[in-house]
């Protein structure tokens, strides 16, 4: 349940590389705001500027990358002006954590699985020895592992890829953060152990009281787990709402071009949608809407002007020219539609 | 459904008619930006950034070339001449560096200058042709055997006995046997270098070796000897470039340990070895220091500038390190 | 589509093994299926089913331990002698899961996307062959330019497309795509998607169509085999695999797929499965391939094939 208390608030942070030589800017000017107690999915592709994004939040931008402008607010402070690893330390875990892609390479393989959760419950949850041993059993517990006492002693290498995933969940968890982000979590995974693992994820949110910040490009994933949606194109948030009005009443053109190009929704024996192109070059400066050369829908002023964010209602937000009150009205394409005709003959009906 | 607008910042006086749709052209976004990237290009950009390595290059070049050209200048004397002083009549024995000889003279009145110019194009000449052998051997060995699976059992224990015999040893049997020379002491050398390469290679081979592309080379059919040369071997470039610039100071260094225990050149053909070897004995004197010094330094920077810039060259051949 | 009766393929009792004598892991257990030509066969299954094995063996990179392979009639697996090795690598070709990894980074697009007419001499003259790089690129939707270019200067769904030219160019019947878009990014994997459904219908090609991801498979398949630990479980065409799925396996798998509408997928219920609870008799009770209805099998003993068989009627 969304309660309106904040817990991260994030303003137009600019964050640029250095790379041989040239800038590259990854991110334009993004804002997010995150409350207490609610699951957000960032979705975006590859090089849209996701990860890079949630990376800044624990001070994990690699070292030829930086903080141009903008602020990350968290409890008072701003985030976007630590510089020095103590002031990150304070934050890293205790506060924020993150549960990162693959298992094979978030764990350390030369310590017992066990040892690993401990020893994040004494570096942050002040406990030591066998308290901090007993704990770690419970959280192993607590993610699924059977067996806990017995599997404590055991190395990454005697778990299989979802049982992993378990373990660098609990390390996170071990931590009691306020926020925890989950960078694609179940990409590396198979289906079916991906579907336990959405669900062990929704039942530590609840017993811990976890905020929790989902990255993936896998839009199945985010209607699972997501109370919001954003959406990111380019190192900006192009669309921001709730679950429902991010996938039935979506508004921006790269949100239509993400769901129609579901497989779910295509028409066996006819072409599949798909965005023409690839994604701006990030080092040159963009004019106007980063979408632009590759939107059907594009006006000449998504070409000139940056479109500014307009209101759908209190809750979503979109970051297109196409509604403002000057625009021709643009109907979403069929398949759009289809979904939002599928979902109110299913029964439900949505306003 | 009505929108409102958030920032308003936005002035209101913006064209109208930049509200219609813009024309979409599709083959502009297949476009992608035209980087003209060569690797043998990109690996010399990067080289030359290091200036440490390219005034060693620049050094070492010069060196390698006063060797050559060093018998042809005028006044040049004899490396293997003793010199005799026309007033005394007597050798010019351990002199000191004057006019007459730059460098001085040794024990029985030869140049130590045109020695020592000498020496080191043998020295040179030893290090390259061992150099290049490894390389061809050691890479055709290698690759062979990291790449097809039967042989790999078969050479692993040619390895395993020839390896543990050391190579100390077999450089001073061969060299007993065959008499030193200069064609001896190529071949002592080249008998036992190709097995680190082989070594080096097999191992980098059988990282590469199941990646997709190889197979992928397989399913259409690529034999063997290519897969090894268009797919394999170009991703060892910089580390064969490297093992090879090494290989020289190690042959130099290996030829005067022969030296130093009897078994290396014969005097009367200078070369590093034995000039290093008869200055150490005259070490204690301070006058005749000399005769260690200049050897020493040359080997010295011989040595120290190919391995600068083996290393260097090896990172700039990385594309990683590519702009 | 249009199925053309003509078997293509035939794969009859495959046993593939990896390691030494007394480790051997079967990663392929006794797997029976017919490709027919001019369709798209799906194999699914997830990590470690074999599937990639499977294809690797019609391919022949990986040696079958047992069980046969007959290609147009002629039997393809095992020693065979260079003339029938040389056509079965024009006729029979793969494309990659990674494009980062299937690439010759050192390489020119130009050589890439030849070395199969290199290998074959496939070509009269250097013109060509020319000519024929040039096609296979605009086939792909790619532009002819792009041959005198380097693969890291490419996106993943580009290069992905040059695996694709690549394979094009040797004028293939039957292309095994082994995961193909699995490592793209999610607005890409439909431009892929089209391009292969195009390329089928274009040149009448066949596809064994290895994935984990079933709505994609559901998309592009005539018919879905589906795979656990070494042995297919279920295999039928496909709305009918997804109307009436009948083992298990096929049921939790079609409840894990992930559905783009967030009421649906909060309210879902995966069901899990468990081969010990469901298989509990099947050392007194070994199952067997069975057609339980036209085109639709599934291994199952006796006890199964009852439960089954009222589930149909149902």
């Amino acid at each position: 349940m969304i309660n309106n208390e904040i817990v991260l608030s994030v303003e137009d942070l600019v964050i640029k590389f250095n790379l041989r030589g040239q800038e590259l800017t990854a991110i334009r000017g993004a804002s997010l705001t995150l409350y207490k107690g609610e699951s957000l999915a960032i979705v975006g592709e590859s090089g849209s500027g996701k990860s890079v994004f949630t990376k800044s939040f624990m001070g994990l931008l690699d070292a030829n990358g930086r903080i141009d402008s903008g602020s990350i607010i968290y409890k008072g402070n701003d985030l976007a002006k630590y510089k020095t690893e103590d002031e990150w330390i304070k934050i890293r875990g205790k506060e924020i954590a993150m549960v990162f892609q693959d298992p094979m390479t978030s764990l350390n393989p030369l310590k017992t699985v066990g040892k690993q959760v401990q020893e994040s419950i004494e570096l942050h949850q002040n406990l030591k020895g066998e308290e901090a041993k007993k704990l770690a059993v419970e959280i192993l517990n607590d993610v699924g592992i059977s067996d806990p006492d017995r599997r404590y002693n055991q190395y990454p290498h005697e778990f299989s890829g979802g049982m992993r995933q378990r373990v660098v969940i609990a390390i996170a968890v071990a931590c009691n953060p306020n926020i925890l982000i989950c960078d694609e979590p179940t990409t590396a995974l198979d289906v079916t152990i991906q579907a336990q693992i959405l669900q062990l994820l929704k039942n530590l949110q609840r017993k811990y009281q976890l905020t929790i910040i989902y990255i993936t490009h896998d839009l199945g994933v985010v209607a699972n787990v997501a109370d919001r949606i954003a959406v990111m194109y380019a190192g900006d948030i192009i669309e921001l709402g709730l679950s429902e009005e991010v996938f039935f009443d979506p508004k921006h053109p790269y949100t239509w071009a993400l769901l129609s190009s579901l497989p779910q929704l295509g028409i066996k024996g006819e072409a599949l949608y798909s965005i023409k192109g690839t994604p701006p070059n990030l080092f040159k400066e963009i004019k106007g809407d980063a979408f632009a050369p590759r939107n059907p829908h594009a006006l000449k002023i998504d070409f000139e002007e940056r479109p500014p964010y307009f209101e759908v209602s209190p809750t979503h937000k979109v970051r297109t020219w196409l509604l403002d009150p000057r625009a021709p009205k643009v109907e979403p394409p069929l398949l759009v539609q289809k979904m939002r005709e599928m979902e109110v003959k299913r029964g439900d009906g949505i306003e | 459904m009505t929108s409102k607008k958030i920032i308003s910042k936005m002035s209101d006086n913006i064209d109208p008619s930049l509200f219609e749709f813009a024309d979409c052209d599709e083959s502009k976004s297949e476009l992608i930006g035209y980087s003209n990237y060569s690797f043998w290009r990109s690996t010399i950009q990067v080289f030359i950034k290091n200036k440490a390595a390219v005034a060693l290059l620049i050094l070492i070049a010069c060196v390698v070339l006063f060797t050559l050209i060093q018998p042809y200048l005028p006044n040049q004397k004899s490396p293997t001449q003793i010199y005799i002083n026309p007033e005394t009549n007597m050798q010019y024995r351990n002199v000191q560096p004057n006019e007459e000889f730059w460098f001085g003279s040794n024990s029985i009145g030869q140049d130590l200058w045109a020695r020592i110019w000498s020496g080191t194009r043998t020295s040179l000449l030893i290090g390259v042709a061992v150099g290049l052998f490894e390389a061809v051997v050691g890479i055709t060995v290698g690759a062979l055997w990291g790449y097809v699976r039967k042989l790999d059992a078969i050479i692993t224990e040619i390895y395993n006995v020839w390896d543990n015999i050391p190579s100390t040893v077999v450089l001073i049997i061969l060299t007993y046997i065959m008499k030193p020379s200069i064609p001896t002491i190529i071949f002592a050398m080249c008998m036992t270098g190709w097995l680190q390469m082989a070594r080096f290679v097999r191992n980098l081979i059988i990282i590469i070796r199941d990646r997709e592309y190889n197979l992928a080379s397989r399913c259409l059919g690529t034999p063997t000897s290519r897969i090894i040369t268009k797919n394999l071997l170009p991703y060892l470039v910089s580390v064969i470039m490297l093992r090879m610039a090494l290989a020289i100071p190690l042959a130099i260094g290996s030829e005067v340990f022969l030296s130093y225990i009897g078994m290396g050149l014969p005097v009367d053909i200078p070369s590093l070895g034995n000039l290093i070897n008869e200055g150490r004995a005259l070490m204690m004197d301070p006058n005749q220091r000399y005769q260690l010094f200049f050897p020493a330094a040359v080997i010295s920077v011989v040595t120290i500038s190919f391995y600068v810039i083996g290393n260097v060259f090896a990172d700039s051949a990385d594309p990683r390190n590519h702009v | 589509m249009a199925l053309n009766k003509e078997i293509l393929l035939e794969v009859k009792n495959l046993r593939v093994e990896f390691g030494k004598s007394n480790k051997k892991f079967r990663a392929v257990n006794d797997v029976s299926f017919d490709i027919y030509k001019g369709e798209t066969f799906g194999l699914v299954g997830e990590s470690g089913s074999g599937k990639t094995t499977i294809g690797r063996a019609i391919i022949r990179i990986n040696p079958a331990a047992s069980g046969e392979i007959i290609y147009k009639g002629q039997r393809i697996s095992g020693k065979i002698d260079k003339v029938l090795d040389t056509e079965l690598t024009r006729k029979i070709q793969m494309i990659f899961q990674d494009p980062m990894a299937s690439l010759n980074e050192r390489a020119k697009v130009d050589y890439i996307v030849s070395e199969g007419l290199y290998n074959l001499k496939n070509y009269g003259s250097e013109e060509e062959r020319t000519k024929k790089v040039e096609q296979a690129l605009l086939d792909v939707g790619l532009l002819p330019e792009f041959a005198s270019r380097f693969p890291h200067e490419f996106s993943g769904g580009q290069r992905q497309r040059i695996g694709i030219a690549r394979v094009l160019v040797m004028e293939p019947e039957l292309i095994i795509a082994d995961e193909p878009i699995s490592a793209l990014d999610v607005s890409i994997r439909a431009q892929v998607i089209n391009l292969l459904a195009e390329l089928q219908k274009q040149k009448d090609l066949t596809y064994l169509f290895i994935a984990h991801d079933l709505s994609v498979v559901r998309f592009i398949s005539d018919r879905i085999a589906v795979i656990y630990k070494g042995k297919i479980v279920e295999l039928a065409e496909t709305e009918k695999l997804f109307a009436h799925p009948l083992h298990p396996y096929t049921r939790s798998l079609l409840s894990a797929i992930p559905t783009p509408n967030p009421r649906v997928e909060k309210s879902k219920v995966i069901e899990i499965y468990q081969p010990d609870k469901e298989h509990f008799d099947y050392a007194s009770n070994p199952p067997e391939w069975v057609e339980i209805e036209p085109r639709h099998f599934v291994l199952a003993n006796d006890r199964e094939l009852e439960s089954y068989k009222k589930k149909i009627q149902s």
